[in-house]
């Protein structure tokens, strides 16, 4: 599957960081992601049910952390990438208002033929430096004249 | 939650492992894939291509049941890969994905969902289980095009 986005690494090495991704959540965001997958788990848009679960406020959805790892690597890896592989494991919680952060780096570089890949690890965190999802993706370029 | 519960949840869901259910998605509307975009904080699709974390990210396809049908939690059979939950609470935990081909709006999906595995596991606050499904989008002639395996908390 391609992904575009409005830059592209002039040269990808291994031991190359990505850099930072910050995204902020909002309750408006958290309410049209649940909408746009139909999700209706109230503890995603219901504040008080989500207290009575024990959560400080409603929680950003476990597909909304894994789509925002992967804008880190969206915007990073340009228009010409092709995602190949990616995944992410849910660790710590986030709630509406907390900015996520994306921090990264290439782990291996390999030739194929035609084309460059590329395997990163992704780390998401909070405003307050607590883990929410480690991943990893694997992309493609092809390869240049 | 009481072991009972757990127990019994256990032994539906072992029931459904390994059983493949197919369900024709139908055509991806654009709209859709730009409102998930916006919603994700992600690029604009580019000539109708569908965001990655679209088809894994979607919890319902269907119409869904009327709210008096839903769980105390809000969700519904179909937003839960249609397993058989009664009783519990799930939290999804993390996703890995292979991507084989572009698919585009307008393009027909069919899913293919199977419960791999589901375990039982003592939590801070008491037995959980962890449920593994995967499901592969395919097009109309069952040629790949995401493949993900999911991995559910419930409690």
């Amino acid at each position: 599957m391609s992904t575009r986005s409005r830059t592209r690494p002039a040269g990808v090495t291994a031991g190359d960081a990505l850099p930072p991704y910050r995204q902020r959540t909002s309750t408006v965001q958290l309410f049209r992601f649940s909408a746009v997958t139909w999700n209706a788990h109230r503890i995603h848009y219901d504040a008080a049910y989500a207290r009575s679960e024990g959560y400080p406020d409603v929680l950003v959805q476990s597909h909304l952390h894994g789509c925002v790892l992967l804008n880190a690597v969206l915007a990073w890896a340009g228009p010409d990438a092709s995602l190949r592989a990616f995944g992410w494991q849910n660790r710590g919680i986030a709630v509406a208002g907390d900015e996520l952060i994306v921090t990264g780096a290439v782990v291996a570089v390999r030739d194929a033929p035609a084309e460059r890949v590329a395997d990163l690890r992704l780390e998401e965190h909070n405003q307050r430096g607590e883990p929410c999802a480690p991943g990893h993706a694997t992309v493609a370029w092809p390869a240049g004249p | 939650m009481t072991d009972d519960v757990i127990g019994a949840a256990a032994a539906r869901l072992a029931a459904e492992a390994g059983v493949t259910r197919r369900r024709d998605l139908g055509a991806l509307p654009a709209r859709d894939l730009e409102r998930f975009a916006v919603a994700a904080g992600g690029p604009p699709p580019v000539d109708g291509a569908v965001p990655p974390l679209y088809l894994s990210s979607v919890m319902g396809w269907s119409a869904g049941p009327p709210e008096a049908e839903l769980r105390p939690d809000g969700s519904g059979a179909d937003e839960t890969r249609g397993l058989p939950l009664d009783g519990l609470r799930l939290m999804g935990a993390g996703q890995e994905l292979e991507f084989h081909g572009t698919v585009r709006a307008g393009d027909r999906v069919v899913e293919h969902t199977t419960l791999l595995d589901v375990r039982r596991k003592a939590g801070r606050s008491g037995d959980l289980l962890l449920l593994t499904v995967e499901r592969r989008f395919t097009d109309e002639a069952d040629r790949p095009l995401v493949t993900c395996r999911e991995t559910f908390v419930a409690r």
